[in-house]
């Protein structure tokens, strides 16, 4: 298809934004940049930010405008060159190798199992660590972290290795301040999990066990494909359900009159799904337009290097009416926290079995009485990837 | 051209017409018909794209994958045993120029 891009407005530059401001709180910069358009040249992050709800739709859902493969990729650097950063027909030989672990029926035959396992693990983590305790340190993040590992199959790794991996890997994918130490953690975490990767792959072609790597070894896939995907997926598996997790308890905690709606009709998916819309935990993304192109009646140059705002299109007053509100009684409309099109989070379902099904009811039938620490509120921060980083939290 | 009828509550319908290949998910999205989202992109990931095929065009439906069948178990309006499919899954041309479905109350 050929756009006309003659009559298409131009973009406007918003050189006011910087990573310190978006880090803190980006939601009232995308409220300013809204007013004006929904798509902005932000030099301090060198990229357009698409931040219209419609207008990230329509990205995601045509790759042939607008290409995940882009170059200078950070995440490519960061994680290598993983399906996430492939346009169709290469990313979809690569997702449909990860099979049927992902999916429901593979949730209930092996993984609720295990996740019900380290639920109560962590729980007693949370409860020896005693009122005051950060939930996030304590349980959201070991929990996630520990189902993530079982899933992946690393049996030579432990939920900490886990968790520093993901940590340093996306820390590395938002680097846009180029920080080298950043990039120095990175790279040391990317040569561990490709070592685990390496030795993993023999020991479960010998001794299949369903998990993603035990799949992935018998695919065909190549090596590097294998180790860039496993990359990807321990970047957003776990700080997807740990920050989903730990941003609902928030939010619930933080609104006692939904939490007890919520509780008294067992609602944890209307919680979950709110929070998510609310705070998205990757709340950005990259693609590449191919050509001159409109979008939304503005004009985009080729090779133009754009940032998906999913946590802004999820704030868009124009789809969610009082969008800053955490209401778990709104209208169910589409979010795009877990992306649409083809590069729909293969991650939803273990998401949403092991926060809705298992952590979130457990976590406030077995800990009554479950508030905020009232001196010690709880922090966010992010932009690219955002969430609760700490969540003191007391019950009775 | 293949077509597709989705009725909807209350009596209204809205018709559009498909490329051959194209699916009934596809056909929805592309043509802003109401209450059929497809989140995924037709990867039979996502059960938002749930319709409720007619009696008189359930002979004519490919069979259902493992895939699609899982997926059919996670849909957000229940399940129907003869007439629930997703719309991802039904793809128009050959065998399948016309059908018609009922769209669900919820997707989500």
């Amino acid at each position: 298809m050929t756009v006309d891009t003659t009559e298409a407005r131009p973009i406007p530059a918003a050189d006011w934004v910087t990573i310190p401001d978006l880090y803190e709180d980006p939601y009232p910069i995308y409220q300013r940049l809204r007013a004006q358009a929904p798509i902005h040249w932000v030099p301090a992050v060198n990229r357009y930010l698409v931040i219209g709800y419609e207008a990230c739709h329509a990205i995601e859902l045509d790759q042939q405008r607008f290409s995940a493969d882009e170059a200078q990729s950070l995440m490519k650097r960061s994680m290598g060159h993983s399906m996430l950063r492939k346009d169709d027909p290469e990313h979809d030989v690569e997702r449909k190798a990860y099979g049927g672990v992902l999916r429901p029926k593979a949730i209930k035959q092996r993984w609720e199992a295990v996740f019900d396992r380290n639920y109560a693990t962590y729980a007693a983590r949370l409860r020896a660590a005693g009122p005051g305790a950060d939930l996030v340190a304590e349980f959201a993040a070991p929990y996630a972290a520990e189902n993530l590992r079982v899933v992946l199959g690393f049996s030579n790794a432990t939920q900490q290795d886990l968790q520093r991996w993901s940590q340093t890997l996306i820390d590395g994918t938002g680097n846009y301040a180029d920080d080298p130490q950043v990039w120095a953690a990175a790279e040391r975490s990317s040569r561990e999990v490709d070592e685990a990767v390496d030795e993993m792959l023999p020991a479960l072609r010998a001794e299949p066990d369903g998990s993603l790597l035990s799949v992935l070894a018998t695919s065909g896939m190549p090596l590097d494909s294998v180790r860039a995907n496993l990359k990807m997926t321990i970047g957003g598996g776990l700080n997807e359900p740990r920050d989903a997790l730990a941003t609902t308890v928030w939010a619930l905690l933080a609104h006692p009159g939904q939490l007890a709606s919520v509780r008294s009709a067992g609602r944890w998916s209307d919680a979950f799904e709110e929070s998510i819309r609310w705070v998205a935990p990757i709340s950005m993304y990259p693609r590449e337009a191919t050509r001159d192109t409109e979008l939304c009646g503005m004009a985009i140059p080729r090779g133009a290097r754009l940032g998906v705002v999913v946590g802004a299109a999820n704030r868009d007053p124009g789809v969610f009416a009082d969008p800053d509100a955490y209401d778990v009684d709104r209208p169910r409309k589409p979010h795009l926290a877990f992306g649409g099109g083809n590069h729909f989070c293969a991650g939803a379902w273990i998401a949403r079995a092991s926060v809705v099904s298992i952590a979130l009811p457990r976590l406030f039938a077995q800990f009554p009485g479950l508030r905020l620490a009232p001196s010690r509120p709880a922090t966010i921060g992010g932009w690219v990837f955002r969430g609760v980083l700490s969540l003191p939290v007391h019950w009775d | 051209m293949p077509k597709v009828v989705f009725h909807h509550h209350g009596d209204t319908s809205t018709v559009v017409e498909a490329d051959a290949g194209s699916n009934v998910m596809r056909a929805a999205v592309q043509n802003g018909v109401a209450g059929i989202v497809g989140e995924c992109g037709g990867q039979a990931m996502c059960a938002t794209c749930h319709v409720y095929v007619r009696e008189s065009h359930l002979g004519a439906l490919p069979p259902i994958s493992e895939d699609e069948e899982e997926m059919l178990d996670c849909t957000a309006a229940p399940r129907d045993d003869r007439r629930s499919r997703l719309g991802c899954q039904l793809t128009l041309g050959e065998g399948l120029e016309e059908v018609e479905v009922d769209v669900p109350g919820a997707q989500l």
